[in-house]
């Protein structure tokens, strides 16, 4: 850690860690509805349940990418933060206005559209959030007056964040009109903006864990954001070919968003590339890992598992099946959780004022092995699932109700790598709030004054 | 390539594309009002988009394929169940479905009357859309296992010009949907009897004491089924209420005379000894 403000880092990234504990848990409290009978059915119904899971993903993972930028900014452009009091300020709103969230979901207070079930007063409040975030960033760029590629790309990343959510506040009486600009949203978030944020990221933590040529990389990180938004900005159409627009959409849409596996494939040479040229020998290896990992797994999940459903004559069959989760949860957790949880390890020695060059523990090995296999596992959980759901109830023609209860095994293989991954979870938090996460009371190295604080 | 070139590249892409997204935007915005027939948005669609919002629906239902997958996609609900069947479901879920039985079950919504209209009249609307023919074969909430019934076979094309074949197809097309509520399979009932022995059934029933419509024969029968349905109540706590039959009653008008014909030709040939 170079300065001094970036330990505002820390207190993000521990309330992402605990959101994402809380997650999890509503995660197999759902996978365990899907089995049935259901005891809560009454009290906390799966619709519940699965909003607060996916909002609180969302929220989770924001707040690992602020963690990651107030780490970020400050060592990129040189400077001390512009201001942590801000930065802390904006911590706690945030907090509050998730916890009302969660609770408000509990009890039905909600705005029910997937993904955007915030109720009004708390987007905006999201939205004042973003700016306070946004401001404390833009402000200390602007007084160190300098930045890297890979920050540019990183900010302009986040402030597109922002601006994507507006459309969520809109309401149109056209159900069809709403989809529309749902996915304005939705998809442009996570096949768009935020893949700018990964890479970016990934460009960041490449470069320092492997010592390897800032230029090159930052190069072809240009390519990589550039087929971004080439195959990602008309791939919205995968999401609007059976909503009620011009037919239009379908051959189009299915050429560009066939082509969004080339970003998740660049990431995958971007690592590759970068262990080549210099082996990967920091000794942060649990950080080389998540790294690593995020490149090649949303190479799986975001890349191939979405290209097995975005053509228009597999999705007709798919469209609605479990084949979606299937591909959601594998696509999130590469390249989303994943990248936070590598920005967390890498950061997380100087955070705690730990010696940066020591080798790590087996817990968070561990952690690590046991959330990939938990989530691969998931995945061919919903994979065959999804399969059987769309030959039967799709092909066949068999009720909706009969062809979820000849699947059940699948649910009950869904529920045992779900608790595979949960306990790759708890080592993860175990260690970070226990282990190795926890601050030492006199940090080993001095953290270096800011040389343009006024 | 230099890094200025790749650049390039990124913003030249960028700008390409956007301006191509916002074209077939505003050109899709000239053309939803016909693909979704919006002179159809009447308030109660309106209301009822709201209730689907607020009461959280979308969380457990798709709807045009979108929103979670653990109950059953509802884009064309309507075409399958009639409002009579829908309004009662709606009130009380737990008369037509049980966790024992079917695993999940809905939990009641707890609608007024008004809302349950709103959300009808909703999910009406909603069905019309002009979407690409999706889904491509009907969805069922709850149908038969496959051995002997016929609620999975696909082939809404029939074999000839015989008016009992173009009654078996019509019965398992999308409108009327006579299949998602009626199995042709002997003791398979769903939101509606099984009609398996239909044929046979509709004859001793005409003659029967506590049968009191109009029908004489067993054709007459049949058609006075599909007309009228609540001439005669098949008695079950979930096939009606209040005198009231749950199956829809606008086949009269949503069907041609002769396609009503070709429906009862069909179901004459359902015989138990088959
Ligand atoms: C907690 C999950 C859940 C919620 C919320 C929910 N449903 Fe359902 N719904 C189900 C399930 C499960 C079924 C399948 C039938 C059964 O098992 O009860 C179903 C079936 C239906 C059916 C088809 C019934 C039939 O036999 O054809 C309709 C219509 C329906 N729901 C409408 C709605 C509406 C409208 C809402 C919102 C007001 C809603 N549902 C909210 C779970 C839910
Ligand atoms: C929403 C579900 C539903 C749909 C769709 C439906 N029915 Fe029915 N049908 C019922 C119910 C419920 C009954 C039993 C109550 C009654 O007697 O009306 C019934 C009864 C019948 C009967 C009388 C059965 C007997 O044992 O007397 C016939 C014949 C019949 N339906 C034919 C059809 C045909 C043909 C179609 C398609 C044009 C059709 N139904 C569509 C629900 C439905
Ligand atoms: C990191 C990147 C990605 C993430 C996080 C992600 C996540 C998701 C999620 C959560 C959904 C379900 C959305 C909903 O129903 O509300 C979804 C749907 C979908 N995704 Fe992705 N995705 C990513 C990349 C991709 C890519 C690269 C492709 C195509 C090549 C793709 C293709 C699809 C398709 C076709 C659907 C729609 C499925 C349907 O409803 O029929 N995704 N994605
Ligand atoms: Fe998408």
């Amino acid at each position: 850690m170079r300065y001094r403000s970036q330990a505002v880092a820390y207190p993000y990234f521990a309330v992402a860690l605990l959101l994402f504990g809380l997650q999890v848990a509503f995660g197999l409290l759902a996978a365990a509805k899907y089995l049935g009978p259901d005891p809560l059915l009454n009290v906390l119904p799966f619709d519940r349940v699965k909003e607060i899971h996916t909002n609180l993903l969302i929220v989770w993972v924001l707040t690992g990418f602020m963690g990651a930028s107030y780490y970020l900014v400050p060592e990129e452009s040189g400077a001390e933060l512009w201001s942590p009091k801000l930065a802390y300020i904006a911590l706690v709103v945030w907090v509050l206005m998730g916890l009302t969230a969660v609770i408000g979901y509990a009890f039905g207070w909600t705005e029910g559209n997937k993904l955007l079930e915030q109720p009004f007063p708390l987007k905006l409040v999201i939205v004042a959030v973003m700016l306070m975030f946004l401001a404390n960033l833009l402000l200390t760029i602007r007084r160190a007056g300098r930045w890297t590629t890979t920050e540019a790309v990183l900010v302009a990343g986040l402030i597109f964040t922002a601006l994507l959510y507006l459309p969520a506040l809109l309401t149109f009486d056209n159900y069809t009109v709403s989809i529309f600009y749902r996915w304005w949203t939705v998809h442009l978030w996570v096949e768009g903006v935020w893949e700018m944020i990964q890479g970016a990221l990934l460009a960041y933590l490449l470069i320092r864990l492997s010592g390897v040529d800032r230029e090159v990389l930052e190069k072809w990180l240009y390519v990589i954001v550039g087929l971004t938004f080439i195959s990602g900005i008309i791939g919205t159409a995968h999401h609007y070919y059976w909503v009620g627009v011009p037919q239009y959409w379908l051959p189009i849409g299915g050429f560009f968003s066939a082509l969004e596996p080339l970003v998740f494939l660049g990431m995958a040479m971007y690592a590759y590339y970068a262990m080549r040229r210099s082996g990967l020998r920091h000794p942060n290896q649990l950080a080389i890992h998540w790294t690593i990992g995020s490149a090649v797994f949303s190479a799986l999940g975001a890349g191939l598992l979405g290209l097995a459903h975005t053509w228009p004559a597999v999705n007709r069959w798919t469209h609605g099946t479990l084949i979606t989760p299937m591909h959601g949860h594998a696509a999130f957790f590469g390249a989303y959780v994943m990248i936070v949880l590598a920005m967390i390890t890498y950061a997380l020695p100087g955070l705690t004022g730990r010696d940066e060059t020591r080798l790590e523990g087996p817990v968070g090995i561990w952690a690590f092995w046991l959330m990939v296999g938990g989530m691969f596992g998931m995945t061919m959980a919903f994979a065959t699932a999804g399969i059987a759901q769309t030959y039967l109830e799709r092909i066949i023609g068999l009720g909706f109700l009969e062809t979820q209860h000849k699947i059940q095994v699948h649910f009950l293989m869904l529920l045992a790598t779900g608790l595979l991954f949960a306990l790759g979870v708890a080592l993860f938090l175990w260690d970070f709030f226990l282990g190795r996460g926890r601050p030492l009371p006199v940090p080993a190295t001095e953290p270096r004054l800011a040389e343009t604080a006024t | 390539m230099t890094k200025r070139g790749t650049r390039r590249f990124f913003l030249g892409g960028t700008l390409a594309c956007t301006v191509l997204f916002v074209g077939m935007t505003i050109d899709s915005h000239r053309q939803f009002g016909r693909l979704t027939h919006a002179d159809q948005i009447t308030p109660a669609v309106i209301q009822g988009k709201h209730v689907w919002h607020r009461k959280d629906c979308i969380n457990c239902h798709t709807l045009l394929g979108e929103g979670a997958y653990y109950a059953p996609d509802l884009t064309k609900i309507t075409e399958h169940r009639g409002t009579a069947y829908l309004q009662a479901f709606l009130k009380d879920p737990s008369k037509f479905y049980t966790e024992a039985r079917d695993r999940r079950l809905m939990p009641n919504p707890k609608l007024t009357d008004a809302e349950i209209d709103e959300v009808i009249a909703f999910l009406g609307w909603v069905s019309k859309i002009d979407n690409q023919g999706w889904p491509p074969r009907p969805i069922l909430v709850s149908g038969a296992a496959i051995p002997g019934t016929n609620v999975g076979a696909p082939a809404p094309h029939a074999a000839s010009n015989e008016p009992s074949e173009q009654g078996e197809a019509l019965f398992r097309t999308s409108p009327p949907g006579c299949f998602s509520c009626h199995s042709v399979s002997p003791g398979v009932n769903l939101a509606g009897p099984s009609l398996a022995d239909i044929g046979e059934r509709a004859g001793t029933r005409v003659k029967s004491p506590d049968y009191h419509g109009q029908a004489t024969d067993a054709a007459g029968y049949i058609r006075e089924s599909i007309l009228h349905p609540s001439a005669y109540l098949v008695p079950g706590a979930t096939y009606s209420a209040g005198g009231r039959s749950f199956m829809p009653d606008n086949f009269g008008t949503l069907l041609k005379a002769e396609q009503v014909d070709q429906l009862v030709a069909y179901l004459r040939t359902l015989q138990n000894s088959q």
